[in-house]
């Protein structure tokens, strides 16, 4: 029975969060254990189902041709590069090596005046079997054409998606300034939304920062959502502005609060009136976290 | 159809044919390995990263370690292609530890809330594993409680440490490392025979 001290660190074992010591000694105890071994195999396997769960992008066909120079330099079709390779073969098949070779008999023996006509009628045979397997590639080619230019549009699709919230954090970037930054999530309070989930980047020098929603209900349009900052230097949350989402309960906004920050200790959305209030309606609290 | 745990093996044994193949030096298994996982490879570096280029270069890093250094791999403690994985995710990390993590670590809480919802996107799982094992492996991720799921992704995308995450969520380290175990055991548990 493994117990859940050593759980602990087989689950950030998989994950790889362990300190270098942590990683020393229960890379030891995993050594002697094999049930350690057998959890490690398992949550191994749940790492790679989340690290799959992150969209799909594709690598540029390059970087297959980098690779497979690099292992071999000389485009051998088996084994490694220290090992012996076969003969390369041209595409025309195992035939191609004899092309070239002097059209003459066995050694000694004379040409005889057939043997021209055959290699003629023989080079027509190859003419056209090089000219059906050219058509051939050309279409192969012509798929393959298509497919990357699919892959392009999915990937320039996924971008420019991402380009927003990039320049957001590009413009944090610029400020120079990201000791004061503060990140907290904001978890659903609402038994009927419990997916919906918050992150606020606070930057507490500037005094201003980003909110990022998703899966929150749309609002009818006498109400706001509100956002709070929780600040023990006053008595009440202090008003940091009102947004809406969008009818896919997303949105990401850059908000202000209304009075000079000290601590953001905690945030919380709530629904209020049209335009927002001066108190929030803690009944009415949606998300909260910090 | 197959069921989870049919699939699940018949793939084990793909992989440990191909890794035999690769270690015996055979390009053609190398090419099958490739093609079959660089695009969750490349996801997962990209998303560590942020960048497709860099992205690429830890891909292409990544898939000469699977050539060279294939018997570094210990089959005991995963898969192959769990372990190309963890190869990956620690490459990409090293070369975000170059870079300032407290810039990057804003952008990943920024991307962590984007991709909440990010059902829109295909997954990386669903290029390798097929479309319904991928979405058994969302909806597995999905249920998973905010708060579990938060301190897992953080631990893996971004390489914070336990301790590095409680201070990050001011939350007391015990409860950082609980919410870890629970949230990768109660997975295991939730995707059984499709891991």
């Amino acid at each position: 029975m493994i117990d859940e001290g050593m759980q602990e660190q087989a689950a950030a074992y998989a994950l790889g969060a362990l300190n270098a010591d942590e990683l020393k000694a229960f890379e030891v105890s995993l050594r002697v254990d094999p049930e350690l071994r057998a959890l490690v195999r398992e949550l191994r396997a749940v790492t790679e189902a989340l690290a799959g769960t992150v969209p799909a992008l594709e690598p540029s066909a390059a970087v297959k041709e980098r690779l497979l120079l690099e292992i071999d330099p000389r485009g051998g079709t088996g084994a490694k590069a220290t090992q012996a390779q076969p003969p390369r073969r041209a595409l025309g098949g195992p035939r191609d090596a004899a092309v070239g070779e002097p059209v003459s008999g066995p050694a000694g023996r004379p040409v005889q005046a057939w043997i021209p006509w055959a290699v003629a009628a023989g080079m027509a045979v190859l003419s056209v079997a090089f000219l059906w397997q050219s058509t051939s590639l050309r279409s192969q080619l012509a798929a393959q054409a298509g497919r990357i230019n699919e892959l392009t549009a999915s990937a320039e699709l996924a971008h420019a998606e991402s380009a927003e919230l990039r320049l957001t954090v590009a413009k944090l970037r610029e400020s120079n300034r990201l000791a004061s930054f503060r990140i907290a999530l904001l978890d659903s309070l609402l038994a009927g939304a419990p997916t919906a989930i918050a992150v606020s980047v606070w930057d507490n020098e500037r005094q201003d920062g980003v909110f990022i929603v998703r899966n929150l209900k749309p609002l009818p349009s006498d109400k706001d959502y509100q956002l709070w900052i929780i600040d023990p230097k006053y008595p009440s949350p202090v008003d940091a502005g009102v947004f809406q989402v969008n009818a896919k309960g997303a949105v990401r906004e850059d908000f202000r609060a209304k009075l000079p920050i000290q601590t953001a200790n905690q945030f919380a959305v709530t629904i209020e009136p049209k335009g927002g209030a001066a108190v929030p309606n803690t009944k009415a609290m949606v998300l909260a976290g910090s | 159809m197959m069921a989870d745990a049919d699939w699940t093996v018949a793939e084990q044994n793909q992989d440990a044919a191909l890794i035999e193949r690769i270690r015996g030096g055979e390009r053609a298994a190398f090419v099958a390995f490739y093609d079959r996982y660089s695009p969750l490879l490349f996801s997962v570096a990209a998303r560590v990263l942020g960048e497709r280029k860099e992205a690429e270069d830890v891909l292409q890093e990544v898939m000469l370690v699977i050539w060279n250094k294939s018997g570094d791999y210990d089959p005991q403690l995963g898969t192959l292609s769990s372990w190309a994985v963890t190869v990956t995710r620690n490459k990409a990390l090293d070369r975000l530890r170059a870079r300032t993590r407290r810039l990057r670590l804003i952008e990943e809480a920024a991307i962590l809330a984007e991709d909440s919802d990010a059902t829109s996107y295909p997954s990386a799982n669903e290029i390798v594993h097929g479309r319904e094992r991928a979405e058994l492996l969302r909806e597995a991720m999905k249920e998973l409680p905010a708060d579990q799921r938060m301190a897992i992704e953080l631990a893996f995308f971004t390489g914070l440490s336990q301790s590095d995450i409680a201070t990050r969520l001011q939350q007391p380290l015990g409860t950082i490392k609980a919410r870890i175990r629970r949230g990768m055991l109660r997975l295991r548990e939730q995707l059984g025979g499709a891991l």
